[in-house]
């Protein structure tokens, strides 16, 4: 029976995973095949991160090749390979499987207070699709890779290189993987949180995580139906998507974005969940609007399925079906808008400590809401029809992927990273890092707006010399970008060798995580603790009851505002 | 998801407590989870047949101005439905041999649960056989040959490979339980073979309304 606290009633699920599985010996039991939550979420960030070092490879390419208007670096065949097999790893083999995969199974199952997720062999198995796909992805190279860009609009798609089928396949596969970790973490957030810890207690980040695992797992089986068609029609001929054997292109175009907004939103909603936590922590104040910050999660992630179609505005659709997907587009600023004021609101008047994450996570606040605020100019249909196809949509997105996303994932990185290893990183190198990473972010993405409304296309090899003085800006910048993450590497790499020994919460964070050891212990929680109110609230005391904290832990957790707060 | 419940779903409820009614709860509450698990399942499948579902009404909405559309200057003939409605009130027939199989498990009729057990197999394979039939006289070009014959055998063959999954899992569920597998308080495996082979029948529902009746 597990250990509850004391004069807890519940129907507690953590009873059945006693049953489960007792603490493997074997190296290989333990650190390659576990079904540990911790070392699955650990995996997910150490493959993830390598993938997303080639992936940034791949867009350095890309930079180095627009330096001059008709450079010959690589040629515009290459070209066309590597910015579609940027932009395929960056979505689906760096930031869907980091922010659910790393941080999703590192650090939603501690913040509900559960052992592991509901299904650790299934885990185990999305987990081990994830490297498959992706050497099956990048080795597309040796055969040609795909070269339609990352959306593979046909009938370019079928007529493109053999790699493309491994695309469809990688892709594919992927998006089981993604699947079952939804499916996973839905049974676990609905079924295994710790007693006490009702919808409206939860911290937010599981808040987000749930969203974003009810968007993957409706939305990514829509995308496996569209890559089956291709994989069919590219293999046996079978006429989905040809003009000529009378299927329909548009078809593609619906199915893929049916999936491929929402996923949008999957990239997104985890560092929502991630900022959320990063930001009452470091301004030591309750978080503003916490039932507000939740449900706007489940309302982005909803409305995120009635959007699609403004990626296809400009691709022939019926006109009088423009009116409202324009409208239900801008309309998911309004849930947007209410995290932003909230997460302002809650720095307001906040006792604010400067520390990496927390530099982040404002950073973070910056650049995705200009990222937002440029979709919506390309929202608005008459904008649309000059800004379609050009620079300016792919400064777009990159606001809201790197600048929302990635700096989302470096806040998370550097937030957790003392509960993972146990040690603390360099304070100077991260603030360094953040700054260095801010500034040639803006530099490298910024001037592709102007170069976007000047008219420059994107997807091209060769430009009028009239773009030159910003691209040339933007390529300068984005290598100051790429040499930014040696400094991170470094940092961390240092950091794990002979960092400072972190103790349990050297945040005075109040999540449960930061309430046991660091590293976390096998069954994360000897006892499984009651939840008494939501963990935000700075000023009163911690909201457990029968935690049996680890040594520390509770010194090193003020439990008042005014409380000196821990050296860190 | 559904080898992983072969695999544990009866072998947790074994602790070494002892303790009957400790194990009972146990057991309904991974049963709880791995039930929720499943139908969420389903639910994603249910979205990849939605996904191919809306891809045959936007092609013949939107593409072909006549339907079933011309190939080589003709127009391919309807597919035959009388032969289909009859394959179909197999597989429903199935359904309800199914439902009758779980009832009598719960009640412990074995007898009873082994007779609508193999009907329901049977039956399941019998629609098998007949969707081979109809795909070996269906003259609609053949799979690449049209939108028609591409969403014709794409939807039902994945449809048709749904289901012999389903036969083999409810042959592998009939072996369990004739190895007593699963007892009268614990049987998930039961539960979720049946919601499987409902979701079989549900989705065959649309793809005849959609193939056979518009």
């Amino acid at each position: 029976m597990a250990t509850l606290a004391p004069g807890v009633k519940t129907g507690s699920y953590h009873a059945v995973l006693d049953h489960i599985h007792p603490e493997p010996t074997s190296f290989i039991r333990k650190y390659i095949f576990s079904i540990d939550h911790k070392v699955i979420g650990i995996q997910y960030m150490i493959t993830g991160g390598l993938f997303f070092l080639i992936a940034g490879l791949l867009a350095e390419i890309i930079r180095v090749q627009l330096l001059s208007p008709q450079n010959t670096f690589v040629t515009a065949a290459t070209y066309n390979q590597v910015y579609s097999m940027h932009g395929s790893a960056m979505v689906w083999m760096v930031i869907i499987p980091l922010v659910t995969g790393a941080f999703g199974n590192f650090v939603m199952p501690l913040q509900i207070g559960a052992r592991d997720v509901a299904f650790p062999w299934l885990n185990l198995a999305a987990f081990w699709m994830f490297p498959v796909a992706g050497v099956i992805l990048f080795s597309s190279f040796l055969i040609g890779a795909p070269d339609a860009g990352w959306t593979e609009y046909p009938p370019i798609s079928l007529q493109g290189p053999p790699g493309t089928t491994m695309w469809c396949i990688a892709i594919f596969l992927i998006g089981i993987s993604s699947t079952l970790t939804g499916i996973n973490f839905i049974v676990t957030i609905v079924k295994m949180r710790a007693p006490g810890m009702t919808f409206t207690r939860m911290p937010l980040f599981v808040w987000a995580q749930l969203a974003t695992a009810g968007l993957s797992f409706i939305a990514t089986t829509a995308l496996a139906g569209a890559l089956l068609a291709l994989f069919l029609e590219r293999t046996f001929g079978v006429p989905f998507y040809d003009p000529k054997h009378g299927g329909s292109p548009l078809l593609w175009q619906h199915m893929f974005w049916f999936y491929s907004h929402p996923a949008v939103y999957i990239m997104i909603l985890p560092a929502f969940g991630i900022v959320s936590e990063v930001l009452p922590t470091f301004s030591r104040k309750p978080i503003f609007g916490y039932k507000m910050i939740a449900f706007s999660s489940v309302a982005i992630a909803l409305l995120g399925f009635s959007v699609w179609a403004h990626h296809m505005f400009t691709s022939g659709m019926v006109p009088w079906l423009q009116l409202p997907f324009m409208i239900l587009t801008m309309v998911i600023a309004v849930p947007t808008g209410i995290k932003i004021f909230s997460w302002m609101a809650t720095l307001w008047g906040g006792s604010i400590r400067w520390t990496t994450p927390m530099l982040f996570a404002t950073g973070f606040l910056i650049t995705f809401t200009c990222g937002g605020l440029t979709g919506f100019f390309l929202a608005a249909v008459p904008a649309d029809y000059h800004e379609h196809g050009t620079y300016f949509v792919v400064a777009h997105f990159h606001y809201v992927l790197y600048g929302g996303s990635v700096m989302g994932l470096f806040a998370g990185i550097y937030y957790w990273w003392p509960k993972m290893t146990g040690r603390m990183y360099d304070e100077r190198l991260g603030q360094i890092h953040f700054w260095i990473t801010f500034l040639a972010f803006n530099g490298t993405f910024m001037p592709m707006h102007w170069l976007g409304l000047m008219g420059m296309p994107r997807r091209v090899p060769y430009y009028d010399p009239a773009y030159q003085f910003w691209n040339q800006f933007a390529s300068v910048s984005s290598f100051v970008l790429a040499a930014s993450m040696l400094l991170f590497l470094y940092n961390l790499f240092t950091s794990f060798r002979s960092g400072k020994i972190a103790g349990p919460n050297p945040w005075g964070a109040r999540t449960l995580e930061w309430m046991i050891a660091s590293p976390p212990p096998y069954y994360n929680y000897k006892k499984i603790p009651a939840v008494l109110a939501t963990p935000y609230d700075f000023g009163n005391p911690l909201p457990y009851i029968g935690l049996d904290a680890a040594p520390g832990a509770t010194e090193a957790t003020p439990t008042m505002s005014s409380h000196p707060v821990p050296a860190y | 998801m559904a080898v992983s419940i072969a695999k544990q779903g009866y072998n947790l409820g074994h602790g070494e407590h002892g303790d009957h009614e400790h194990e009972l709860v146990i057991y309904q509450e991974t049963r709880d989870m791995r039930l929720l698990g499943f139908v969420l399942f389903l639910g994603s499948d249910v979205v990849l047949f939605s996904a191919f579902i809306f891809a045959y009404i936007y092609l013949r909405t939107t593409v072909s101005p006549t339907w079933p559309p011309i190939l080589d200057g003709h127009q391919l003939p309807r597919l035959d439905t009388a032969f289909a409605a009859v394959n179909s009130v197999v597989l429903f027939g199935s359904g309800v041999t199914m439902h009758y199989a779980l009832e009598n498990w719960k009640h412990g009729n074995r007898p009873r649960y082994n007779l609508f057990m193999l009907l329901t197999i049977l039956l399941g394979a019998g629609f098998l056989g007949g969707q081979a039939y109809e795909y070996a006289h269906a003259q609609i070009g053949g799979w690449s040959g049209s939108i028609f014959g591409a969403s014709f055998f794409t939807l039902t063959g994945m449809h048709g490979f749904h289901v012999f999954v389903g036969v083999v899992y409810l042959i592998v569920l009939w072996l369990q339980t004739q190895r007593n597998v699963y007892d009268q308080e614990r049987y998930f495996g039961l539960t979720a073979g049946t919601l499987y082979w409902h979701f079989v029948d549900v989705i065959w529902v649309a793809l005849f309304f959609l193939f056979y009746l518009w």
